[in-house]
């Protein structure tokens, strides 16, 4: 398994259900950190040259947080505005990002159906995570996948457990 | 050495106990076999240190008892007592009248006569209090089913024992008897005849206007005057003084202390009377129970050794059977019915009593007397083996009902933050945390400032923190969290190394007034310290370089910044100077400060300054 880290962000988990079930797929597994931004920042201090000299560690980074307002959680797009930086995609200069991989797992409160061109939201949730999406593509970072959980405030323990099987699917991709 | 003095036989009495307990821990046994072996070590029979006055004594002691419920009420509120009265009445009526009726049938079918088997069915239905409260304590069992049912038994066996006093001049046919009975009940004569019944109800509203309205104004009054041995006398001097107002008017003054203790338990005094009380407690319990040692008379137990042996063992299985029927009936676990059989099964010094008074009412004669004495004495020895027995052979057995257990009743939440000092700092992290629902236990030892604060609703008790006895009190042995917030160092200093010599598990945040005191505390291994210069100094800088025209969010990042730089350095000098510290002088102090003001300036430049990873918390 890839030297891997969790970068998880909920502004609210004490009243989330399903991202409390979901992470449960990552305990126990080899070789995996799993951080949780809004237990180590709580005043938004982050502190962007330790976050560096962690990342190179690392091989894959998943990025797990709700979709919250219809983007990331502000203290995920801090951590991204304080740790990437502008020099690292300049040309000849080195990326200690290049050549990472990467996972999106997120949860959305509304249905499918909503996040679709004809549907409410007139967007999909995919298209929400654009900015993300464009950051990792820029710096070198293949997305291997973007998994979306749909209706997650109302899944009861049947689709929960479906859900948990999916993602310990994903995270065995190479 | 028969002659002996009273202070004489005491100091014999301590000797033993002192000698016996601790050899009694080795083996694993409980305190109370220790001393109760120790009675009978010096007691007349064995080494002969003791004479008649070990009687004497024992009554003497009985104050021990006293002062035992005394601190039981103090642990518990009104309205909690309240919340379980119909435990108390529903186990301890069934547990009294079921163990009467079984005792006195065994005892009738013997041939003792219908009086007689009467009168020790009354007397052998009691549990004993101090054995079983002291088990209770030492194996921190107060708050578990088991341990709240025993507590609810011995409350009912207590309030029992006034009518039942009440109750047995008038089975005595001797009208000299019942002035006898009456001689020691001074007061009650000033009340007509018929009032008499209801001189319980009328005592247990006195003592809770007393309670009210006389008792904490007058510890208040004590207080201010900031004497410790001025608080320690007016405890000892409230304890006292209720039981002998209670045996004034002819009632228990156990019940009379107890109820004393219940209406303080809600004042700011508890646990400074906690902590008074519990050393004379203690001595006084163990004085008792050497006594009970030494008073057993071996010569009667030699001349009929099969009768009081088979009464005895009798007696504690009838009781053991109904209490574990009742344990069964309230739906307790068989590990829980099981404590309460063998915990509450032996017969208690109420016992003692009611014999004694039985026999000056001519109820029982003077050999029967004896016996009975001899039996009772010989179920409060056995009941300590058989709870070694039940933790030895039975919960291995139902281990896995045993995690049950330790389920609160809530009967008693215990709160688990202890805040010491609550001046300017203390009351601010303590609103905090009130202020989101987090309850806490405070200690403050300004009087008039605890009773604003506890009219206000906060859990604050009055007394010296750095007094170990009232942390005890306090709760510190289950505590998690100790937070310490007093504004002098040295006494902070002096809590931290308590804490961390004593709980070594406890969590400690304490308050430090400057980096001088940060180095002190994070070399005795503290992590959580918080100097109260160094926050609000921040702040005040930062709005100075937004007064210089720097952007507001800027000048935040800048504050925070040099926070986590400046608690990085002050725990790597602490490191540095941790070997050679002993105390620091004013030239060494501003050494430490150049060398601080010069590592500045390279730590903040922008990739150098969090130091090492786990140093920038």
């Amino acid at each position: 398994m890839k030297k891997t880290l969790v970068l998880f962000a909920h502004p609210y988990f004490e009243h989330s259900t399903t991202n409390v079930r979901l992470l449960e797929c990552y305990e126990n597994m080899p070789n995996v950190t799993f951080r949780d931004l809004y237990e180590d920042y709580p005043d938004f201090h982050i502190q962007p040259f330790r976050e560096r000299k962690r990342i190179v560690e690392y091989e894959r980074i998943i990025f797990h947080f709700p979709i919250i307002w219809f983007g990331l959680p502000p203290l995920l797009k801090l951590w991204i505005d304080e740790v990437f930086d502008m020099r690292w995609i300049s040309e000849g200069q080195l990326n200690i990002l290049s050549g990472k991989d990467a996972l999106i797992i997120t949860s959305v409160g509304g249905s499918e159906g909503n996040y679709t061109k004809e549907g409410k939201y007139k967007t999909s949730a995919e298209e929400l995570l654009t900015g993300l999406r464009v950051s990792l593509d820029i710096n070198n970072i293949e997305l291997k996948k973007t998994h979306i959980i749909y209706n997650a405030d109302n899944l009861d323990e049947k689709q929960l457990d479906v859900f948990c099987e999916e993602l310990s699917e994903i995270l065995k991709i190479e | 050495m028969t002659e002996n003095s009273i202070a004489m036989t005491i100091l014999i009495f301590l000797g033993v106990a002192i000698i016996m307990v601790p050899l009694g821990k080795k083996l694993g046994l409980s305190s109370v076999i220790g001393y109760l072996l120790g009675g009978i070590l010096i007691g007349p029979f064995c080494l002969q240190f003791t004479g008649r006055d070990a009687e004497d004594i024992m009554h003497a002691s009985e104050l021990g008892v006293i002062m035992l419920l005394f601190l039981v009420g103090l642990e518990l509120e009104p309205q909690k007592l309240w919340q379980i009265r119909k435990r108390i009445l529903g186990l301890g009526l069934s547990q009294m009248l079921l163990s009467i009726v079984g005792i006195f049938i065994v005892f009738y079918v013997a041939g003792f006569g219908l009086q007689k088997s009467f009168i020790i069915s009354l007397c052998f239905a009691m549990s004993s209090t101090a054995i079983v409260l002291q088990t209770l304590k030492e194996k921190n069992l107060f708050r578990t089913v088991s341990g709240e049912s025993s507590f609810s038994i011995l409350l009912f066996q207590d309030i029992a024992v006034i009518p039942i006093l009440a109750l047995l001049p008038f089975l005595s046919k001797s009208q000299k008897a019942i002035t006898q009975s009456d001689h020691e009940k001074v007061l009650l004569h000033f009340i007509p005849e018929w009032l008499q019944p209801f001189t319980v109800i009328g005592a247990v509203l006195a003592l809770i206007l007393l309670g009210r309205y006389i008792f904490i104004p007058f510890l208040r009054f004590v207080s201010r005057s900031g004497l410790n041995e001025l608080l320690t006398a007016a405890s000892l001097f409230l304890v006292i003084g209720v039981s002998e107002l209670m045996i004034s008017i002819g009632l228990s003054p156990a019940l009379g202390a107890f109820i004393a203790g219940v209406m303080l338990a809600n004042s700011e005094f508890r646990h400074e009377l906690e902590s008074n009380i519990d050393p004379f407690k203690g001595l006084l319990l163990a004085v008792f129970f050497v006594s009970v040692g030494a008073t057993i008379n071996f010569d009667i137990i030699a001349s009929k050794p099969g009768f009081i042996f088979s009464a005895a063992f009798i007696v504690l299985a009838i009781k053991a059977v109904v209490l574990f029927g009742i344990g069964k009936y309230y739906k307790m676990n068989n590990e829980q019915s099981f404590f309460l059989a063998f915990a509450l099964s032996q017969v208690g010094e109420f016992a003692f009593v009611l014999i004694n008074f039985s026999a000056s009412l001519y109820l029982i004669d003077y050999q029967a007397n004896s016996e009975l004495m001899a039996i009772v004495a010989i179920t409060m020895c056995i009941s300590p083996l058989l709870l070694i027995f039940k933790e030895k052979i039975l919960d291995k057995r139902f281990i896995k009902e045993k995690s049950e257990e330790n389920v609160e009743l809530g009967i008693i939440k215990q709160r688990k933050i202890i805040i010491v000092g609550f001046g300017y700092f203390g009351s601010t992290v303590g609103r905090l945390l009130k202020a989101n629902g987090i309850r806490s236990t405070v200690l403050d030892n300004d009087p008039d400032r605890v009773a604003l604060l506890r009219s206000n609703g906060f859990n604050v008790y009055y007394g010296d923190a750095t007094k170990p006895a009232l942390l005890r009190s306090a709760g510190i042995e289950d505590a998690e969290l100790l937070v310490i917030c007093l504004d002098d160092p040295e006494k902070n200093k002096f809590l931290v190394d308590y804490a961390k010599e004593n709980y070594p598990n406890i969590k400690i945040f304490v308050r430090a007034k400057n980096r001088l005191d940060a180095y002190e505390f994070l070399n005795k291994k503290v992590d959580n310290i918080y100097r109260e210069t160094l926050g609000t100094a921040v702040d005040m800088a930062v709005d100075i370089l937004k007064e210089n025209g720097m952007r507001k969010y800027t000048a935040r990042r800048m504050g925070k910044r040099f926070m986590i730089i400046d608690k990085a350095m002050t725990r790597r000098l602490a490191k540095e100077k941790a070997k050679n510290m002993i105390t620091f002088t004013l030239r060494e102090t501003l050494e430490r400060e150049a060398e601080l003001l010069a590592l500045d300036s390279i730590s903040f430049e922008e990739n150098h300054w969090s130091g090492d990873d786990d140093e920038d918390k």
